[in-house]
């Protein structure tokens, strides 16, 4: 039996700020897939893009000493990148599960290659003096509420993002003209396009927002949870990350909710395996979030439904 | 007619008996296999002889001559050129001209031609996509301050000469990767875990080969299709999980692969590895020399000491993995659900059935990759094995357009790209991940070929109406 030190020893306060943590990247990212599947156009490259826009974080920081332009250049070549994605589904109508796959690949090769040009070899990067965790503030007032408040209220500025990117795209989605024309482009697209909107710019703009978001997410790996980029730091969290967006129901909130659940299962285990309270290897803890992935997609996916034209190809005579 | 449906089957499997015997024992070093070999075709020639003079078969007796005089040319002619013995292309050139003769015999000078124009423009894509590629990384060179001229040398020199064992031992498992994600993708479905289902092929392989000491050939037999339906077993839950919620089978394979890659050093400290000792740290045990692959070195003494018969396994494989997609009516079923799988239901083809089919085939095909592996090369499992096989298996199978048997040629490609970036990187200071930048866009080449689908439309739009605008006014004067 655990004993009660232990249990407390695991079941604290920071086990609710490590989950948060640890399920900021996975949120991010899977906002973006979401609005990218609403759009549309599936997007298994969040892996790829993740990593890009981790390594560009990283680098620029280093370059310039300040993780804000770090983040700003994840920001970007996570857009830019995700560019090529949209390129190849819509114009080029490659098949969206392809398109993503070689993009994954891709970044892999990118990364190495721009880690010897900025490094000299590849694997993991020097470390940057500053990073974005050197920012964490606590918000006044809020912070001072007891268990929510250290958790919630006293994190580092990529968290405060994911909770501003949570509302902002639930509102966007909701409320604006151009949230409802990504939720048709992905349910009727030629409805869509019959009153007289593009749904090519419509899609394009979706996977925009997911390699923007994309990027942040890979940032806040390099620049704020660690301060060095490593190649395939992402490990599987961009997958993890469709993951969230299948359970929470291709809604913003809902992956926010789904993706809390996957940092839970990461800071749960990791804490066991530090506590030392059970004498099994290690590595049985560390599968728990790859294990509980897939026990959430198997249970939950049958009650989420995806965007009619989801992975559709939308072709269209234009003329030009 | 009657006659030939009875006794044509059994005398096939004996001469494959006697082909598949006298080849172990040619690989494992007894000359006298051969014998067999040749026995093997005397028979065929023999039967295919009565066959047509009882009337049985309407071919004229040429035609099965040449054809197996064709595939014994090619198959001699392949085993030496894969094991460094370059003459070996003078073989294959001679079956590719025995080929030409007898399709030409059969069916005159113009098909003969024009099929040969056809694969030459089936070629052409690929081709100029690699030449591109190849260009493109001479502006990155150049770009980056490394000489192109001296780089590209060493990269081919190596890959294709001097390392060429290295480049056939870097392809054999991307073989089986491949052919297992192209395999899965023919059903639609996109089995991105190969890795995992590598890694637990590997571990079977490794535990049965600790333990299971029966004669040679049974023991390789028995491991290769345990491990490998143990390997099929890791994608029974994906299936499921598909057939009955629908969940994405890149979502769960993925997972399931990165569940067996953590699992790996459990299985590795259980069978004799020990983080203590620095020398034996993460290192199964050796496992036993029954079960170990025969090498290249037994019947072609100048090759490659490590070079094992794990590429002509592949080869078979990716034969046979043709014949079933293409030949029969599994294949055809599992085609039809790739292709439109509401038709595939229309005409009483069941999904369920088709995609558990694929899945834990393309399993069994991945977990092969780690088997041949450990039999072959290794002989113990290490952590990290993989060099990510199952990731690169993607791109292999991307660019062989999921075909069985461009993936051997696709998969070679990438181990000679990999080989003669080691050499590379020995001989000039040019960093080998400027071979991975030129696999990626490589593989851009499979986008490539929507661009010129793309482009042509447009410009046949262009022209269209030009000729409609010319029409109209023409129409008016």
């Amino acid at each position: 039996m655990i004993d009660m030190i232990l249990a407390s020893q695991i079941f604290n306060v920071d086990l609710l700020a490590a989950s948060i943590r640890l399920s900021t990247p996975i949120a991010i990212a899977a906002i973006g897939a979401t609005i990218c599947e609403r759009s549309g156009v599936v997007n298994i490259a969040m892996e790829g893009i993740m990593i890009v826009g981790a390594f560009f974080a990283l680098w620029f920081s280093a370059l310039t000493g300040s993780p804000w332009i770090g983040l700003f250049a994840g920001l970007v070549f996570g857009g830019l990148y995700s560019l090529i994605h949209a390129w190849a589904t819509v114009t080029l109508h490659l098949d969206h599960t392809v398109s993503g796959a070689v993009l994954n690949i891709l970044a892999l090769g990118i990364t190495r290659y721009m880690m010897v040009l900025a490094y000299g070899h590849p694997g993991t990067s020097d470390s940057i003096p500053v990073t974005l965790a050197n920012y964490r503030f606590a918000v006044p007032l809020l912070s001072d509420i007891p268990i929510l408040g250290p958790s919630l209220f006293n994190q580092t500025p990529i968290v405060y993002i994911m909770f501003l990117l949570v509302i902002f795209f639930t509102w966007f989605m909701k409320k604006t003209k151009v949230g409802l024309h990504i939720k048709a482009s992905g349910e009727h697209p030629y409805a869509l396009e019959t009153i007289g909107v593009s749904v090519y710019k419509i899609r394009y703009l979706g996977v925009i927002i997911s390699g923007l978001l994309g990027g942040v997410a890979g940032a806040y790996l390099s620049i704020e949870n660690q301060s060095t980029f490593t190649e395939g730091m992402t490990n599987g969290r961009g997958f993890i990350a469709m993951a969230a967006m299948i359970s929470g129901g291709w809604t913003p909130i809902g992956a926010f909710l789904a993706a809390l659940f996957f940092g839970f299962a990461e800071a749960f285990q990791l804490r066991l395996q530090i506590s030392g309270a059970v004498s099994i290897p290690g590595e049985f803890f560390t599968i728990i979030p790859y294990v509980a992935t897939l026990a959430a997609v198997a249970g939950l996916v049958r009650k989420s439904k995806a965007p009619k034209a989801d992975g559709k190809d939308f072709i269209i005579e234009k003329e030009d | 007619m009657v006659e030939k449906t009875r006794t044509t089957p059994v005398i096939a499997a004996g001469l494959a008996l006697l082909v598949f015997f006298g080849g172990w024992f040619v690989v494992t070093g007894h000359g006298w296999g051969h014998l067999l070999i040749l026995a093997a075709w005397g028979g065929y020639l023999v039967s295919a002889w009565l066959g047509i003079r009882k009337g049985s078969s309407a071919a004229p007796f040429h035609t099965p001559l040449l054809t197996s005089i064709m595939i014994l040319l090619a198959v001699y002619g392949i085993v030496l050129y894969l094991g460094s013995y370059f003459w070996g292309a003078f073989l294959i050139i001679a079956a590719l001209g025995v080929y030409a003769l007898e399709k030409g015999l059969k069916d005159g000078k113009e098909i003969l031609k024009e099929s040969l124009k056809a694969s030459l423009k089936n070629l052409m894509i690929p081709f100029f996509g690699f030449f591109s590629a190849l260009i493109i990384g001479v502006f990155i060179m150049l770009a980056t301050g490394y000489d192109p001229i001296e780089s590209y040398a060493a990269l081919f020199y190596g890959g294709l000469v001097k390392n060429w064992s290295v480049s056939i031992l870097n392809a054999t498992p991307l073989i089986f990767t491949g052919l297992s994600i192209a395999f899965a993708f023919q059903a639609g479905l996109f089995n991105i875990g190969a890795e995992g289902q590598y890694y637990v092929g590997a571990m079977a392989a490794t535990f049965f080969g600790l333990y299971l000491n029966l004669p040679p050939l049974l023991t390789i037999l028995l491991i290769i299709l345990i491990s490998g339906a143990l390997a099929a077993a890791w994608n029974f839950v994906p299936a499921l999980l598909k057939v009955k919620t629908g969940a994405h089978e890149v979502i769960t394979t993925m997972m399931l692969a990165h569940t067996a890659r953590y699992l790996s050093p459990v299985f590795i400290r259980t069978f004799g590895g020990d983080p203590a000792t620095s020398t034996h740290a993460y290192v199964t045990d050796p496992i036993l020399e029954t079960s170990f692959l025969p090498r290249f070195k037994g019947f072609l003494p100048d090759t490659n000491y490590r070079l094992h018969i794990g590429i002509l396994i592949a080869i078979g494989v990716a034969l046979f993995v043709h014949y079933l997609l293409f030949k029969t009516r599994i294949g055809f079923e599992i085609r039809a659900v790739g292709q439109n799988p509401n038709a595939a239901r229309a005409q009483g083809i069941s999904i369920g059935k088709n995609i558990f089919r694929a899945l834990l085939f393309a399993g069994f095909l991945a977990g092969l990759s780690g088997v041949v592996q450990v039999l072959g090369l290794d002989h113990k499992l290490f952590l990290n094995l993989s060099g990510g096989y199952g990731w690169n298996g993607i791109s292999v199978a991307l660019l062989a357009a999921n075909n069985p048997i461009g993936v051997i040629f696709t998969a070679l490609i990438w181990g000679i790209l990999d080989a003669g970036g080691q050499y590379m990187i020995r001989v000039t200071d040019t960093p080998n991940s400027i071979v991975e930048i030129i696999k990626g866009i490589v593989l851009f080449l499979i986008v490539a070929r929507y661009i010129y689908v793309y482009l042509g439309n447009r410009i046949k739009r262009r022209s269209l109406r030009r000729i409609e605008a010319k029409n109209a006014a023409g129409g008016r004067a």
